[in-house]
């Protein structure tokens, strides 16, 4: 007995005393500033941040897996070489892990010099001190004056401060079609829903699936509701992050229920919510769709696939007044992220620094060799891109000019439990077994909750 | 005699369906790893590849370092089976065997590892190891590994040590032994089954993880085989292919630790039963 | 020889080391969970302490009733499916007139040793809708049973379960199997002397003397159906909508998603009072049982 009681107060013992030294979560930081300032930091510009030559080994977080993240990032670290012969980056790659990793590096404080971060953990981390301030970094390396005036939205926080450094532009959502399966079946690209469901009769009837969509990604399935919302209201899912709307508004009632009756009808394959990216496009690829949603950058790739096969139309809409009305407003859009800094790097002007050299030339090899010009930063008019762009891409950039509105891609939304509520409940709606009734209740309790 | 006959038969024809069944994943995922997307998703999910994709190997083989990675994988499991193990067994010994107040509350606090989900305490679990400072050193994942396998360990050999008659340890007693000689000689021989049965369970756990793998380490050359598909996985796009000839090389070593040490499984398991027998 | 096992040297000596190691870094993670349950937290800064609010609002959310729900099938199926091939397939194994039984003995485990990654992306492709195996084989018989698998709000979850029973039943096969290599024969011996079948012999023999051993893969089934995560993970990302998800992942999306990492401990915490209770009436049931033998 006496022994059982010394065992549990020398276990409970180490417990407090483990429990003091890792510090539970929710104790005060060793900073007591009031709750609603932001506690990223500021830099401070005094200590000389002069070039020297000694060798600096930056840590960097950074998405590394393929084409599109592997080759821009390759030549950033190239051109780094060149231009700052000391720096070497040590990379450790992104994980597709919600953002358990990087939380936890900032939790242990173990956050890399230089990170890729979205606005949600900017969010997170300007509240906790973990993401630099980086107007005067922007100021001074000449980034402000790259970016592009309808990439802002990219650059600046809501709050008016700079946390990152962008590279990707105002993407957008595009609703490509398979030209040739089109004139095969006679259907005349929909302009109207009506016009829409009966090409889906047309192509179902004849086995052709009518559009393929990797819903097994929430944010597509929110693209494909915010593309059928912004018809019908031009803020389409912006301005429920915005806490300017509700679910149950007429225009986004409407939205849903007819999403919902598409889906019944059957415009999405078998198995839609199971449906991965590679999946959904070899459908699209093959010939075995006829319609295919993604962002601009898939032109890239359907167009190697189906040459002048492929091609984009405007988002159908109610009416054919609304329909010509609305073809200046686009669902997708930008919002802050990009390469940010860690305001604790013992090198944190330097690496302020490189980050903003590295977004510059991810904008320059997205450009030259994958032939994207939806960036944030203008390229230098020395560079031209390696292959020319396609057809699909040069009718986009002639509306890029007109577009009056966008709205926001799922991970441009600022509003987090509305952002996975969302990306739930539209993928649900994407199965003829959900209700536009249970998707208004659910997003609009999360509204309530979060605008409280 | 004809009934029993046909019942026999569709007996050992259910057994061999299955094990059939149990094996070709095995051989999917060989196939697997040398096809590419539209192959694996498309064209061809489950036969022979259409064309051999050595190409998949290579990309595994030059993106990270495969022989660093599968030493640290090598360390780190080993590491976490020895020490699971002898904590295991001697905790047991000690709540099974031995007479004390709250030995049913430790077996029980010990337990509560098993309920708890790994991303629920992913930070705190950082933060201790940090606090540790033991950050950038393989005991970073050695000990919560050895932490979280213990609750399964201890609940095993719990089950097998109250299954040993008391007699054993009684005639021990009687030859004048005390209990640490009763315990390695006489006991930790009767339970190598046990013990055999767990290096295996333990070995693939730390062998396979991923989730603190993946937060734990900061130092590049620490990382882990299951890392290895973080080269492979993209936000958008997977090379599948490639992702899985790393799993095959991640399993290859699994499967022999495996079809070894099953062997000597058997062979303890025989001899422990004639033991007791 | 009551000193014998009462020596309170060894007791710590022996217990110690696990105790220690356990408590560190287990233990207190636990605790902090609990803890910061009663928080409106993100995760890095500091929290708010809001009491119970977090599991009212738990308690008035649709995701936690459909987790709950998911948690109990999961885990009744796995159970099921688990503990009746384990334990058909270890008895066959056991028995020395089947032929190839070092063969079934490996050939049943490899789905354990294989990484989880791997089983789900087979299975993924047995289930897809178009050109999976099981709707294939359904065509091929001229049925039309044909289903969106792991579309389907009702059934996903039991597919998955099938999943995770397929995997793991290596597992409590080779548990049980080690539980019935240790059992002397010469109970088996004087059953048929006295004349009992083998099927008879197993229902008297095997299974009571494994009582131990099947309350062990009881109790593993079951807080595995309750925290199950990694199959809907990889496999349905918790989705259709939110119709897979189960307390593991409701913990999950709430913290790492919607950055409500309070919201998500209180879940936690819930799993693990779920969990504690499942395992206090399954050893009453198997103490009640051993009375009444």
């Amino acid at each position: 007995m006496k022994y059982a009681k010394k065992l549990m107060s020398l276990t409970m013992g180490v417990a407090l005393g483990m429990g003091v030294l890792a510090g539970c979560a929710a104790k005060p930081a060793e900073t007591s500033k009031p709750a609603d300032e932001p506690k990223a930091v500021a830099e401070t510009p005094a200590e000389a941040p002069e070039k020297t030559n000694e060798p600096v080994t930056l840590k960097i977080y950074a998405q590394y897996s393929d084409d599109d993240t592997k080759i821009p990032y390759d030549y950033a670290v190239q051109e780094l070489a060149k231009a700052y012969p000391n720096v070497k980056l040590e990379l450790d790659i992104q994980a597709q892990d919600d953002g358990q990793k990087l939380q936890t590096y900032a939790a242990t404080g173990n956050l890399p010099d230089i990170f890729q971060v979205g606005l949600s953990q900017i969010e997170t981390f300007k509240k906790s001190g973990n993401i630099m301030v980086l107007n005067d970094a922007a100021q001074k390396s000449g980034f402000i004056d790259k970016v592009h005036e309808g990439s802002k939205v990219n650059l600046y926080n809501e709050d008016g401060n700079i946390y990152a450094f962008p590279y990707a532009g105002n993407e957008l959502v595009v609703w490509y079609y398979n030209k040739e399966l089109f004139e095969k079946y006679n259907v005349e690209v929909p302009k109207t829903y009506d016009e829409l469901l009966e090409a889906v009769k047309v192509f179902k009837e004849n086995d052709v699936i009518p559009m393929s969509v990797f819903a097994k990604e929430g944010w597509i399935t929110t693209a494909l509701y915010d593309a059928i919302a912004v018809r019908y209201d031009a803020g389409g899912i912006d301005k429920l992050d915005k806490g300017q709307g509700k679910a149950s508004d007429e225009a986004y009632t409407s939205a849903a229920k007819k999403l919902n009756e598409l889906v019944k009808a059957g415009l999405l394959p078998d198995g839609v919510t199971n449906l991965n990216y590679d999946q959904a496009a070899a459908l699209f690829y093959e010939g075995k769709a006829a319609m295919f949603l993604n962002g601009q950058w898939e032109i890239e790739a359907s167009t190697q696939k189906l040459g002048d096969k492929a091609d984009w139309m405007y988002y159908p809409a109610a009416d054919e007044a609304s329909y010509e009305a609305s073809k200046t407003v686009w669902a997708g859009g930008g919002a802050p992220g990009g390469y940010a800094v860690n305001p604790n790097s013992p090198n944190k002007e330097l690496a302020a620094e490189v980050a903003a050299f590295i977004s510059e030339k991810y904008c320059e090899a997205k450009y030259k060799l994958r032939s994207n010009p939806m960036l944030a930063l203008k390229v230098d008019a020395s560079i031209t891109p390696e292959k020319p762009f396609s057809p699909m891409m040069e009718r986009l950039a002639k509306e890029i000019p007109n577009i009056t509105s966008t709205t926001k891609f799922a991970w441009g939304l600022s509003n987090q439990p509305l952002k996975k509520s969302i990306e739930e409940q539209t993928q649900f709606l994407c199965t003829p077994q959900y209700t536009a009734e249970e998707f208004i209740q659910e997003i609009d309790k999360v509204i309530d909750r979060t605008n409280k | 005699m004809k009934k029993i006959k046909i019942g026999d038969l569709i007996f050992k024809s259910f057994l061999w369906i299955y094990a059939m069944i149990s094996l070709y994943p095995l051989i999917w995922m060989v196939f697997y790893s040398f096809k590419n997307n539209e192959e694996i998703f498309v064209s061809n999910p489950f036969g022979f590849p259409t064309v051999l994709r050595v190409e998949n190997y290579i990309k595994a083989w030059t993106q990270y370092n495969v022989p660093k990675y599968f030493i640290n994988s090598l360390i780190v499991a080993v590491a976490t089976v020895i020490l699971t193990v002898s904590c295991a067994l001697l905790f047991s010994y000690a709540t099974s065997r031995m007479k004390w107040k709250g030995s049913e509350i430790a077996r029980i606090y010990m337990a509560l590892g098993m309920f708890i989900p790994v991303q629920a305490v992913l930070i705190p679990v950082a933060k201790i190891v940090k606090e540790l400072h033991l950050m950038g050193h393989y005991s970073s994942l050695i000990l919560p590994y050895t932490a979280l396998n213990l609750s399964f360990a201890t609940l095993v050999f719990y089950g097998f040590f109250k299954g040993i008659p008391v007699e054993l340890e009684e005639a021990a007693c009687i030859d004048g032994a005390n209990i640490y000689q009763a315990f390695f000689r006489i006991i930790v021989p009767v339970v190598k089954p046990a013990i055999a049965t767990l290096v295996i369970f333990t070995f693939l756990t730390a062998w396979n993880e991923f989730l603190l793998a993946n937060v734990l380490i900061i130092d590049a050359k620490l990382r882990t085989l299951p890392l290895g598909v973080l080269f492979f996985q993209g936000q958008f796009t997977t090379d599948w292919g490639a992702m899985g000839a790393t799993m095959v090389i991640a399993s290859i070593p699994t499967v022999l630790v495996y079809t070894l040490f099953s062997e000597q499984v058997e062979k303890a398991l025989t001899v422990g039963g004639a033991v007791k027998g | 020889m009551k000193k014998f096992f009462s020596d309170k040297v060894a007791i710590t000596v022996f217990t110690l080391p696990a105790l220690l190691i356990f408590t560190v870094m287990i233990f207190i993670p636990i605790l902090q969970v609990f803890w910061n349950s009663f928080f409106e937290w993100d995760g890095l800064s500091e929290g708010l302490f809001i009491g119970i609010d977090n599991y009212i609002r738990l308690f008035d959310d649709k995701a936690f009733y459909i987790a709950n729900k998911n948690g109990f099938i999961f885990a009744a199926i796995i159970t099921v499916l688990q503990i009746v091939l384990a334990t058909f397939f270890a008895i066959a194994v056991a028995n020395s007139k089947i032929k190839g039984r070092r063969f079934f003995r490996i050939a049943y485990f490899i789905p354990v040793v294989l990484s989880v990654t791997v089983v789900c992306q087979l299975w993924l492709s047995i289930y897809n809708a178009d050109t999976g195996l099981l709707n294939k084989f359904f065509e091929a018989i001229g049925s039309d049973y044909r289903q969106n698998w792991l579309s389907d709000r009702n059934k996903a979850i039991m597919a998955i379960a099938v999943v995770n029973a397929w995997q793991w039943m290596g597992y409590v096969f080779a548990l049980i199997l080690a539980g019935i290599k240790s059992i002397p024969n010469s109970y088996y011996e004087a059953a048929q002397i006295d004349g009992a079948s083998d099927f008879k012999a197993h229902t008297k023999i095997t299974i009571p003397l494994l009582a131990e051993t099947y309350k062990f893969c009881l109790i593993l089934s079951v807080t595995g159906g309750i925290k199950a995560f990694t199959e809907m993970f990889i496999m349905t990302g918790g989705g259709p909508g939110n119709s897979t998800y189960t307390l593991t992942y409701l913990m999950y999306t709430s913290a790492f998603k919607s950055g409500e990492f309070g919201y998500g401990l209180a879940a936690a915490t819930v799993l693990v009072l779920e969990c504690l209770i499942a395992i206090i009436v399954i050893n009453k049931l198997f103490k009640q049982d051993a009375q009444m033998n």
